[in-house]
């Protein structure tokens, strides 16, 4: 058994430092996490280095103007190139998991059909993956969904559901302890979200990975179809600004798990296997369109587990794109980005922010015509994320913003507003039929994206993926992805559990073939 | 079948060109308007800027005081300056990619311009020297434009303007937030 090993922040490193060890991951959110954690317990040397700084439950203070430039990617302003949809992605030890709104689904089987059937994906089914989920949920404390969960926002999710027979449910949550405090998306204060940093992250610790904080990894060095090393900018925390300089060696491989947007960008900065021409490519967001209403009693979304109830009636349209509804909260700067307009006609919405229930549509991208967005990298290595919005998740949005108008009406909403430039006012069905010639051009509307998903797809034919249906890369043997990247679509239900477990099947397999 | 890796590369340029924090396009325009901050009305920063010039500051804050709650809403809501807004949001982009910062520099010089202001708002004068009237039109001009690069330039401002003015804990009680709750003790 090795020595523990040891968090390290980037303001510990010297100048010019380097690593050698049988596995370096790129990345510590949840496909990163459980990769070091199955091979460090194999008995390989791991690193895994991450871009963000290390923070645990002393630092997460609730505060938005602390937690979005401290735990987000881009401070918090990440979003696609014409600011059409603003993109919530996690940076810090733990990645997204350590903001993650804890909601926990397995993969829709129809989903893994889908990618089988159109995209060459070979043994990833539900028997498959089922061992893995059962033991990443048991890991994550997922438990069965629970109504004490659910607060005043979701409740009327679930009571205008019932009433129109959508079949509301139950979100499993990764909590253990949860008290139910409502700021998942700023880090838990008090460790009871069983993200990353406090289960996967801390087993791979234990049995003797060194996790890097602060560093960020810019290139992927490889020799004759075979990655030896990356290449990290090590970044002075109060500045964000490169201070110093880290090179991981990888004896036997190296494990990308940087997220959707990341990953590609580090193949497209390195110039490391992109024969296949689609890296970067097909990029899946769910982009997510709000509506908000108004009740005459506080609904306080602002408090209480963030997402605990779920409805997905609209899931499978046919020949439609599909969506499905969830909740959202609301803190005084989320919710004053997301309303339309300025000064006091902005003021009068935000005045109001107790008596607003938020609900959200996450559009399923990627299951019908739609290719998805691109990621490209610059000549200075910044990452651009472009998205245009396809007309048939147009049609998707003006649709799912109908029914949730009338979801929130047979809740008993006194009022519900579109967040269009010019926001629409509905108080009766009447109202609803004016949705349908409302615009949804870039910045016409608020949306936003916390799912990332695709831009390095697995698939077995080389020349329309990335990686095989185990992760392994096509033409850099020693290379793996583990993360959201890999999707060939978007998957229909809140990622997060997914990317645990088929980077645990998958790191499994490669555990496998070094032992 | 995708074209040759060479094939792709030139047209992945031809289109990133086109792009950018607000897109490309708009962004060359701001290099065609060299005095657009010949006559800006400055305002004098807290302390010390990190990224911003002196003008760029100043447009940016004339701009966040005409973002966040105004004439309407009584003297007991602050305002951009007092919540210093500008001054957070030259720290923020200090730290982001230099990319950003470099874009948005060159989005104040658009939006300061008088060229441009009359093009779009009917208002020839430059942004921090206008009326609060015209100031107001030109943000509505751009918010609602049929050009996205407008719009986008507009959603760049406002948000920059409204995450710092509405992150600020003086604006919690005013609009219905009690705060964070304070934490159960719990061990370890």
């Amino acid at each position: 058994m090795s020595a523990p090993g040891h968090i390290v922040d980037g303001g510990d490193l010297p100048e010019l430092s380097s690593v050698e060890v049988d596995y370096v991951v790129v990345g510590s959110g949840a496909g990163g996490s459980v990769t070091a954690a199955v091979l460090a317990e194999s008995g390989a040397k791991v690193a895994v280095l991450e871009e963000g700084g290390h923070y645990t439950k002393r630092d997460f203070n609730m505060q938005e103007s602390w937690a979005y430039p401290a735990l987000y990617q881009d401070h918090g302003n990440r979003a696609t190139d014409d600011l059409a949809i603003m993109i919530l992605q996690g940076r810090s030890v733990g990645g997204g998991t350590t903001v993650n709104w804890t909601s926990s689904f397995r993969t829709p089987e129809r989903t893994l059909q889908l990618w089988a059937e159109r995209h060459g994906v070979r043994g990833l089914d539900a028997a498959t993956l089922a061992p893995h989920f059962e033991a990443v949920e048991k890991r994550l404390d997922i438990g069965a969904g629970n109504p004490d969960d659910v607060n005043a926002n979701n409740r009327k999710l679930m009571e205008g559901a019932a009433k129109l027979g959508w079949q509301p449910e139950l979100i499993r949550r990764s909590v253990k302890g949860c008290a139910r405090l409502g700021y998942c998306g700023m880090g838990c204060p008090l460790d009871a979200k069983r993200s990353a940093r406090t289960t996967y992250l801390a087993d791979a610790v234990a049995a003797g990975a060194q996790v890097y904080a602060d560093c960020r990894v810019k290139l992927v060095e490889t020799d004759r179809g075979r990655v030896r090393a990356v290449t990290a900018d090590v970044l002075d925390r109060g500045s964000d600004r490169p201070r110093a300089r880290l090179v991981a060696y990888a004896r036997r491989g190296v494990v990308l798990a940087a997220g959707a947007i990341n990953t590609p960008a580090l193949l497209l900065r390195s110039k490391a296997g992109l024969d296949s021409g689609v890296v970067g490519r097909r990029t899946f967001l769910h982009p997510t369109v709000p509506l908000i209403s108004f009740y005459d009693q506080p609904v306080e979304a602002f408090y209480g587990a963030p997402q605990s109830v779920a409805v997905h009636h609209f899931a499978d349209r046919g020949a439609a794109a599909g969506y499905f509804f969830e909740t959202a909260p609301i803190h005084p700067m989320l919710g004053a980005l997301a309303f339309p307009g300025f000064g006091d006609t902005h003021r009068r919405i935000v005045e109001r922010l107790p008596y607003v229930q938020a609900t959200i549509a996450l559009l399923i991208d990627g299951h019908h015509d739609d290719q998805g967005g691109s990621v490209e990298v610059n000549g200075d290595g910044r990452v651009k994320l472009h998205y245009p919005l396809h007309a048939t998740l147009r049609e998707a949005a003006a649709s799912a913003l109908a029914d949730m108008a009338r979801l929130q009406l047979a809740a008993g909403a006194r009022e519900v507003m579109t967040l269009h430039e010019t926001p629409i006012v509905i108080r009766g069905e009447a109202d609803i039929a004016q949705i349908a010639a409302a615009p949804f051009g870039p910045n016409q509307h608020t949306m936003f994206s916390a799912h990332q998903m695709g831009g390095a797809a697995m698939g077995e034919d080389p020349g329309g993926s990335v990686v095989d249906s185990r992760g392994r890369h096509h033409a850099i043997e020693n290379l793996w992805i583990v993360d959201g990247s890999i999707f060939p679509t978007s998957l229909g239900v809140n990622p997060q559990l997914s990317i645990y477990a088929i980077a645990r099947l998958f790191a499994t397999e490669i555990a496998k073939a070094r032992a | 079948m995708p074209g040759t890796q060479g094939e792709s590369s030139r047209l992945d340029r031809r289109r990133f060109l086109k792009r950018g924090l607000v897109g490309g396009g708009l962004l060359l325009c701001a290099g065609a308007l060299p005095f657009a901050f010949r006559s800006t009305l400055r305002r004098r920063p807290r302390g010390p800027l990190r990224l911003l010039s002196a003008d760029e500051y100043a447009v940016f804050a004339a701009a966040a005081a005409r973002l966040v709650p105004g004439d309407g809403a009584g003297p007991h809501w602050p305002t951009a300056d007092a919540l210093d807004c500008a001054g957070k949001v030259d720290v923020l982009l200090a730290e982001v990619h230099p990319d950003m910062g470099s874009d948005f520099r060159r989005l104040l010089r658009l939006f300061e311009s008088g060229v441009l202001g009359a093009v779009v708002a009917g208002s020839p004068r430059p942004f921090t020297r206008a009326s609060a009237a015209d100031q107001d039109a030109r943000l509505e001009a751009w918010r609602r434009s049929r050009f996205a690069l407008l719009r986008s330039g507009y959603q760049a401002i406002k948000r920059l303007a409204h995450a710092s003015y509405y992150s600020s804990p003086e604006i919690y009680a005013l609009v219905g937030y009690p705060g964070p709750p304070v934490v159960p003790k719990v061990p370890g």
